[in-house]
């Protein structure tokens, strides 16, 4: 699944985008404003365990090997009970020392470096807001001029607030080279924020995860997110703006069916492999009354009880559109009713369009990746 | 009137014949409906060996099947979440949170008390059968659709999860808290009223404190998550609404509810270890406890402020920003007095007389993972650094090196150390040692790898990850085996010595508290007479006795009582 | 739970090997003896207590951490009410008419007549009247059913009017128009939109939030189930409109018919179940304590010497007393 995720990009480009690996032993690349400081952070913490860990560990090998009495050897009587001085030292001593972590940890320090619990909540005033919408088992991320993306752009050097959602289970939205995690709670809103200032482009990218646990593709909903400076994110929202008005009706499959299907991926196989839900691999046939069109719903009836003139759904588009729509409504055994959540209001007409047209020419994608086949458009 | 030997303290009877508690009556009834509290844990220590095994198998599948991105040992992510979900629930449910407790407590709380049986046998016998009927329905549970949520069971996946053995283990899950609850009620009126004539509180060994505090945890806390699970199985069949948003309910109260008891719970799991450890380190330094009064107390301190804190497992659900600094700040004192009790263990090795037997490895493989896992919650309680953490593998590390390699490995200890007195037969020092060592470097391999793992990003739950992890969860994978060969090494030296062992003696270490001066295995009745309490930290007049091939107290060498004493007490030969 | 009475029988078993260590409260003086039973063990004393005032002691430790337990385990459910009351004022003030205040009046007072003639019962145990204390017995366990009864009428009302939780709440009660009703109801329950928004433009700085005073022509009444249940005959039915059945019958769905009330209303019959339903169970399992005293009082158990089972199953009646004077008037009297 992770390979059709990542395979899948916009047609047009070339090479696959990778991702931004490296930063040192214990964290990943700081790309967030915030980062280096929360990792300095860690470290400061890190360094007073390993002092303690020493302290404890030498002093335990050293008492073990000094006062080993083998067999034969005569009981020392002189170790002491109990020393009031030391122990009060060593009472107050950890108590001082835990009072500035968790002043660190609540309020941060400006001289320090590093932002505390409040400043990580308190988004800017100017804050760019994107929508994180969390289902089983993708994201979508809505933009104020109602684009979804299934990746996160996000523009360079200013600071972007994402506005939490889930449609159904609890999920987690986590870019961990950003250092930000939030819970996803259905039913209420949630917030976090952050900056990336150097930009990736569109060839490399950071990783987002779920981080709490969603079910069978809780593992799979990685998402990539990608920092464009300004004008390439103004660019990159005005095309997708209209990207999908914009590509040719006859040529809307190939193009836009593979961006498309990157959201019902976590599901859906191109190869006859099912998954949560059915392959998509001879669904054209199915619906034509060709072969498998005697598969039965969780209803009882076939294919070829519901689709046809006079019956429930007149044509085969009919019937897609309203399995993409009303999920709940037909669904085939032996997949669960509660599988799949509807799209209305991610997908329009024209987006269902084109992937209807994708379902009608699959022979032309790759069953694997979901690449369009055919090399250039010349060769249609 | 007490009859006490005035010059020796021990009360064996060396004339009587070889019955004791196992021998006393046979038959499967005797032993299913016995009120002994020794066989009664004796019966608790077999089905939560039982249990580990079978959490155990699937850690070891789990495991496997992270050796590589992608499917390795199983195509369907859900088998691997049932994987997961399974290792924790029986793990602690099952295995830990009853493990010292109930099975090598019940055995010893009495007799180290002075007592002839706990306050309820009764009690205790239907404590052990809601423990058995609890784990037949985990069993149920995988026949009739397994289930997949977590061990945690968050709402809303696991009221709309398919699959259909959520009922049944849940159901399961309200028996065992009972179990526990009526365990915890027995050893609170034992300790507060079966205390023989002279051992007043600051008598007992400190192993009876934290079974103790442990009790007061599992009284207090267990009642919220029975009310918790009855909520989640009302939900999930009738659907009251109470957690489901489209209902008006809400998600983060179920979290509210389920870590008000499972944040106690973790200290359920590690007080009784601790107080094992404080005997291990008293007992095999053959030296006075350092600082008793300080870890009586803390034990009592840190049940009292578990209730306290449970919202630190919620910093990032949505939990108000008001509340989230309350709860980091009383995390932050919650750990003070685990701190001080590391520092006090380390002194005591300090002029000690130090046996390094097999207890005493496990005390001090003991000390080190829980510095290490103590230390790492530093990092999960403070707010800023536990956004990156939180649900990634470093949580997972904290907690398996403070429930396994902290809790298991006290329990483990224990059972080493009381094992002679249980069954009357020596272990092989050479493969107990041998074994512990080896689970030590297994134990470190497979978790601290698994720091790295969660500060770079992986998060938890994952049957899938990017391909730049892969390093990290084969090395953890190597180190989890390497584990498992240590842990049936254990199991086999303690096995042997059923058939084999050479006879215990009733002090094999030179202990001083009461349970060492009745036979190894102890009478059906414990004491024939009442045993006279002291103070059970002082080494000073133990003896090695070749006759008995174990230690003996010898009153003669009290210098009070006798002026010519050796200023020494004499080790074993 | 109850453990299981076999006092007064010797387990032999359990008996110590030389029990002439063990001291006797009753003053009754220590024979020697074998592994017979001798009269200086009184039958009631278990062979682990040095005494009948140790046991005693234990019993009723023992039992009071119960009851701590017992307070533990509903009081998840007090805060649960906490919360949802807190949430959603409105509802619990409007609820809260549909309980029958008389019943539950009655109810709280068969309960509290109900624990006198318990603690009547342990005091006649005390003094050695057995004819007094059994027949207090009786009248706890009167109680008990009585109790009990009343709930059964209260319950019944409401299930017929489907005042119940959930999304059931939404469905119109099953008359024959109801039921065809309920067959053309057979869809998938489909999430709802986002209910709770928090206002992101508030800092997250930690302070108290201030529960604003509920707005009262501010709250939006419920004409559609959350869920989306509602079909149009509902609907019509809540807006008073002709839908050419009869909406008078047996089961009247007052409830849907009324415009004001407000929505989640469900989430009060779900805590007022759940809680007065938790109740009811332990009610029924003190009626089961108490036959069983019953019946070992008849049998001659109990006197001066030992009444401790009926002093601390006194103790759980009391408690499950309680707990019903905090439901009665937060769910009954406040509005």
């Amino acid at each position: 699944m992770t390979v059709i995720t990542l395979a899948l990009g916009s047609a047009l480009l070339a090479a696959d985008p990778t991702p931004i690996l490296g930063g040192d032993f214990w964290m990943p690349p700081p790309a967030s404003t915030f980062a280096e400081g929360l990792d300095q952070m860690f470290m400061f913490i890190n360094w007073l365990c390993y002092f303690f860990f020493a302290l404890i560990a030498v002093l335990m090998v050293f008492f073990v090997i000094k006062y080993h009495a083998p067999k034969g050897h005569t009981f020392r009587m002189d170790g002491p009970h109990h020393h009031m001085p030391l122990e009060l030292t060593w009472l107050v001593i950890p108590t001082l020392l835990v009072v500035p972590i968790f002043w660190l940890g609540f309020a941060g320090s400006r001289t320090l470096g590093v932002e505390g619990y409040v400043g990580l909540t308190t988004p800017p005033r100017n804050s760019y807001e994107i929508q994180a919408i969390a289902q089983k088992w993708s994201w979508s991320f809505k933009y104020p001029n109602g684009v979804i993306s299934d990746d996160l752009y996000i523009p360079a050097g200013e600071p972007v607030r994402m506005q939490l959602r889930a449609v159904d289970v609890l999920h987690s939205f986590y870019v961990p080279n950003f250092r930000v995690k939030r819970d996803c709670v259905p039913g209420r809103y949630g917030y976090l924020w952050f900056q990336a200032d150097e930009p990736t482009g569109h060839s490399r990218y950071h990783h987002l995860f779920c981080a709490e646990y969603c079910g069978n593709g809780h593992s799979q909903m990685n998402r990539r997110v990608f920092v464009l400076s300004r004008t390439d994110f103004d660019a990159w929202l005005k095309n997708e703006e209209t990207w999908l008005e914009k590509i040719d009706d006859a040529e809307l499959y190939w193009k836009a069916g593979p961006k498309l299907f990157a959201r019902c991926t976590s599901c859906h196989t191109l190869d006859g492999v099912s998954g949560v839900g059915p392959s998509w691999k001879g669904i054209w046939d199915r619906v034509n009354g060709g072969a498998g069109s005697d598969g039965t719903f969780l209803d009882g009836k076939t294919y070829r009880d519901l689709i046809g003139p006079g019956k429930e759904f007149a044509t085969p588009e009919d019937y897609i559109r309203d399995s993409i729509l009303n999920p709940a409504n037909h669904v085939v055994k032996p997949f669960s009713p509660s599988g799949m959540p509807t799209f209305k209001g991610q997908l329009d007409d024209r987006g269902i369009d084109a992937l209807i047209g994708m379902m009608k020419h699959l022979d032309e994608f790759d069953p694997k990746t979901a690449k369009w086949l055919k090399a250039t458009p010349e060769q249609k | 009137m007490t009859a006490i030997n005035a010059n020796n303290d021990s009360v064996l009877d060396h004339t009587a014949s070889t019955d004791n508690y196992l021998t006393h009556t046979r038959g499967f009834l005797s032993w299913a409906l016995t009120l002994d509290h020794k066989r009664i844990g004796v019966m608790y220590l077999i089905g939560v060996l039982t249990s580990f095994l079978g959490g155990g198998i699937f850690a070891i599948l789990l495991r496997t099947e992270l050796l590589t991105p992608g499917p390795t040992i199983t195509a369907n992510p859900t088998t691997y979440n049932i994987w997961f979900t399974l290792h924790g629930a029986i793990m602690v449910f099952l295995v830990i949170i009853p493990s010292i407790p109930a099975a090598l407590g019940n055995f010893v709380l009495p007799i180290m008390l002075g007592a002839k049986d706990v306050a309820f046998p009764r009690l205790n016998l239907f404590s052990f059968w809601l423990w058995v009927i609890g784990a037949c329905c985990a069993i149920v549970s995988l026949l009739v659709g397994q289930f997949d949520t977590g061990w945690t069971f968050y709402v809303p996946y696991s009221t709309t999860t398919e699959l259909g053995g959520v009922v049944p283990v849940v159901v399961g899950v309200f028996i065992l808290g009972f179990s526990s609850i009526f365990t915890g009620m027995n050893f609170v009126v034992t300790i507060h009223k079966l205390r023989p004539p002279g051992m007043t509180w600051f008598r007992m060994p400190l192993f009876l404190w934290a079974l103790y505090a442990t009790a007061l945890m599992q009284v207090l806390a267990t009642p919220v998550l029975a009310i918790t699970v009855l909520l989640l199985i009302v939900e999930r069949t009738v659907g009251i609404g109470i957690f489901d948003p489209s209902l008006g309910g809400d998600p983060v109260l179920f979290q509210h509810f389920f870590w008000f008891y499972s944040h106690p719970a973790v200290y359920i799991m590690i007080v009784p270890a601790m107080g094992i450890v404080s005997e291990l380190f008293a007992v095999h330094s053959h030296r006075h406890i350092f600082g008793y009064r300080f870890i009586a107390y803390s034990s009592v301190a840190i049940a009292l402020f578990s209730f306290l804190v449970w919202g630190h497992h919620m910093f990032l659900s949505g939990q108000s920003p008001l509340l989230n600094t309350l709860f980091s700040a009383i995390s932050f004192s919650v750990a003070i007095p685990s701190a001080v009790k590391v520092f006090n263990w380390t002194a005591t090795l300090y002029k000690g007389s130090i046996s390094l037997t097999t207890p005493m490895f496990y005390a001090l493989a003991f000390l080190i993972l829980f510095t290490i896992g103590g230390l790492t919650g530093l990092h999960l309680a403070t707010l800023n650094t536990d956004v990156h953490l939180h649900d990634t593998y470093f949580v997972v590390a904290h907690f398996h090196y403070v429930m396994m390699g902290s809790a298991i490995i006290g329990m483990i200890g224990g059972l080493h150390h009381w094992w002679p007195k249980m069954t009357g037969r020596m272990y092989s020092e050479n493969l107990g040692r041998i074994a512990c060592v080896i689970v030590f470097i297994g134990f470190n391999i497979t978790f601290f790898t698994q720091f790295m793992l969660g500060s770079q990003g992986m998060p938890r739950r994952y049957y899938d990850y990017q391909p730049e992890y892969q390093i990290y969860h084969v090395i953890s994978t190597m180190g989890s085996y390497v584990m498992a060969v240590g842990f049936m090494l254990t199991a086999y030296t303690l096995l042997q010595s059923l058939w084999s062992g050479e006879r215990a003696p009733a002090n094999p270490w030179g202990g001083r508290s009461l349970e060492w001066q009745c036979a190894s295995p102890p009478p059906h009745d414990n004491f024939p007479v009442q045993p006279r309490v002291g103070d059970c930290y002082d080494f000073s007049c133990l003896r090695w006795s070749e006759e008995e091939n174990g230690y003996i107290v010898d009153r003669s060498m009290d210098p009070e009582l006798n002026a010519n004493a050796p200023k020494r007490a004499e080790g074993a030969r | 739970m109850r453990p299981s009475g076999r006092k007064g029988r010797v387990d032999v078993s359990t008996l110590p090997a030389n029990a002439s260590a063990h001291e006797h409260g009753d003053g009754a003086g220590g024979k020697g003896h074998d592994a017979g039973h001798d009269h200086a063990h009184p039958p009631f004393l278990a062979h682990h207590f040095e005494s009948p005032a140790q046991q005693f002691d234990s019993a009723k430790l023992g039992m009071w951490l119960f009851l701590a337990t017992e307070v533990l385990f509903f009081g998840g459910l007090f805060v649960a009410y906490a919360v949802l009351r807190n949430r959603f004022p409105e509802v619990f003030s409007y609820a809260s008419h549909y309980l029958d205040t008389i019943m539950g009046g009655i109810n709280t007072a068969v309960l509290i007549l109900s624990s006198l003639t318990m603690a009547l019962a342990v005091r006649y145990a005390q003094t050695g009247k057995k004819t007094a204390m059994l027949v207090c017995l009786w009248l706890t366990f009167g109680g008990a059913v009585g109790f009990m009864v009343i709930k059964y009428f209260e319950y019944e009302h409401k299930i017929h009017a489907h005042l119940v939780w959930g999304s059931t709440f939404y469905t119109p009660p099953h008359d024959a128009a109801g039921r065809a009703e309920a067959e053309a109801l057979k869809q998938p329950l489909q999430p709802a939109p986002a209910i709770v928004i928090t206002d992101p433009t508030v800092p997250a700085l930690p302070m108290l939030a201030v529960t604003p005073p509920v707005d009262q022509p501010a709250i939006k009444p419920a004409t559609q189930a959350p869920s989306g249940l509602a079909s149009t005959a509902a609907i019509a039915k809540a807006e008073g409109l002709q839908t050419g059945e009869s909406t008078v019958g047996d089961h009247p769905s007052l409830h849907l018919e009324d415009k004001t009330m407000p929505a989640n209303t469900h989430l009060f019959f779900a805590i007022y179940y759940a809680m007065t339903g938790l109740h009811g169970v332990h009610v029924v399992i003190g009626g089961g304590m108490l036959l069983w005293l019953i019946w070992r009082g008849m049998r001659g158990d109990f006197g001066p010497q030992y009444f401790t089972p009926v002093d601390i199953g006194g103790l759980y009646w009391h408690v499950v007393d309680l707990v019903w004077i905090f439901l009665f008037p937060l769910f009954y009297l406040i509005h």
